[in-house]
């Protein structure tokens, strides 16, 4: 048998469709934050893989119950679709450059990728994977990522993100690159004066 | 004659018009040192000497010169990235596209990376349904029907619809008193003497009604019926009636 507070977090977590913060279940309960950690390994115990079919996972910034993998199959056949479609490389790589540099702007996403940014940014807009958040100085619209990304992706929160720099290219590459360019552009200049 | 074999001869080009086509769009003839100026002219001078207009002819001239117009006016404003790029010396160009293909490079890992974090997450769902009517804090959707009084709307709206009361305005002094209404009573006056003076005429009357007994006074000299004396600057205005009223003088 749980504790009374225990069981109200578990009433809670079913009845909302958001992750609730420790201070948002803190604020409903009346129950100090400690209490609320305290509760809260209760019912990860409670809910400990092979115990129900429901898991308790912090996700999003906060605590929710979601189903089992177990139930995946019997889900889809019971809901008739897929968790979420797949994306897009395009989509993929706009979603990568808000997640990292967000607030970023249309414009910015279409400069680093070199392409229009507009199909992928209004899918992933469709999607609730991102959401305008305000305007850059010079009036354009910003987009952040969603608490719908955290969840889809499996992040606690932005900062589970890695660091992006261990996937930039190494000194010799980054050479190796500029060297065929200049040789490109030396190919190129020689072709025209022909 | 085709346009095309009409010769120019220009400052930094000499020979037949489809050959300095030819050279602009080979980027052999620098499309800004070029004066298109002195090709239509060049051009205008030809239909002269022609005397007559080949209407198909200057047709195409007119495409062409069009055409190389807004070639040469995007060559001459900057702002486009192509353009920002050709500025660029080789080696700077060159650092200027490797910088942007690392940070390309950068994000496209990234997106990579999060694709994998996709199909890596654990196959969950989580509650879609949003929180029960009775659990939310405030929701206009779910008040319930009669909260706000429909007369309130009316009640705003009819503050706005009120006629404003009337402005008084009897501080301000309005003409209440016509040129007419003073001619007709200097008329009356002159009916009962042939000879007034203007103070009897307007005594007790406000600057006003002065002011436009003047003007009845002027209306009535212009139309022969008076005629004044005033000995001096101020002095007294005496009013005579002339023998003969006007023509349809109203009583």
């Amino acid at each position: 048998m749980n504790s009374d507070l225990a069981r109200t977090l578990e009433a809670l977590l079913f009845l909302s469709s958001d992750s609730l913060s420790v201070e948002e279940l803190a604020e409903a309960t009346g129950a100090g934050d400690e209490e609320i950690a305290e509760a809260l390994v209760e019912l990860e115990q409670a809910f400990a893989p092979g115990q129900r079919g429901l898991l308790l996972r912090e996700v999003a910034g906060g605590y929710t119950l979601a189903s089992d993998p177990l139930a995946e199959d019997a889900a889809r056949a019971l809901l008739g679709r897929t968790r979420h479609g797949a994306l897009t490389p395009a989509q993929l790589e706009t979603l990568a450059i808000v997640a990292y540099l967000q607030p970023v702007s249309r414009p910015e996403i279409a400069r680093i990728r070199g392409v229009n940014a507009e199909s992928p940014v209004a899918t992933l807009l469709d999607r609730s994977l991102i959401s305008e958040s305000g305007r850059s100085e010079f009036g354009a619209v910003l987009y952040a990522t969603t608490s719908l990304f955290l969840k889809v992706f499996d992040l606690r929160s932005l900062e589970d993100l890695p660091d992006p720099a261990q996937w930039d290219a190494t000194d010799e590459e980054a050479g190796e690159l500029r060297d065929r360019l200049l040789a490109a552009g030396e190919h190129r200049s020689g072709a025209t004066v022909e | 004659m085709l346009v095309a074999e009409l010769e120019f001869d220009l400052d930094v080009f000499s020979g037949p018009f489809d050959l300095l086509l030819t050279l602009v769009l080979r980027e052999e003839v620098d499309l800004r040192e070029l004066s298109l100026a002195e090709v239509v002219i060049g051009y205008i001078d030809h239909l002269e000497a022609r005397g007559e207009l080949d209407l198909e002819a200057t047709t195409e001239f007119i495409v062409l010169i069009a055409a190389l117009l807004e070639l040469k006016s995007r060559l001459l404003l900057p702002g486009e990235e192509i353009d920002e790029l050709l500025e660029l010396e080789p080696d700077e160009a060159a650092e200027e596209l490797l910088a942007r293909m690392l940070e390309a490079r950068r994000y496209r890992a990234a997106a990579t990376y999060l694709g994998q974090l996709i199909t890596l997450a654990p196959a969950v769902r989580y509650r879609e349904a949003p929180l029960p009517p009775e659990l939310r804090r405030a929701d206009l959707d779910d008040a319930p029907p009669g909260i706000w009084d429909a007369a309130s709307l009316g009640k705003a709206i009819a503050g706005l619809l009120v006629r404003p009361p009337q402005l008084d305005l009897s501080h301000v002094l309005v003409a209440r008193v016509s040129v007419a209404e003073r001619i007709a009573h200097l008329r009356q006056m002159l009916r009962q003497a042939v000879e007034l003076s203007f103070d009897d005429a307007v005594s007790g009357a406000d600057r006003m009604t002065v002011a436009v007994t003047v003007f009845a006074l002027l209306e009535l000299y212009k139309r022969g019926e008076l005629s004044w004396d005033q000995a001096e600057p101020f002095g007294e205005i005496t009013v005579r009636a002339m023998k003969r009223p006007a023509a349809g003088a109203r009583a």
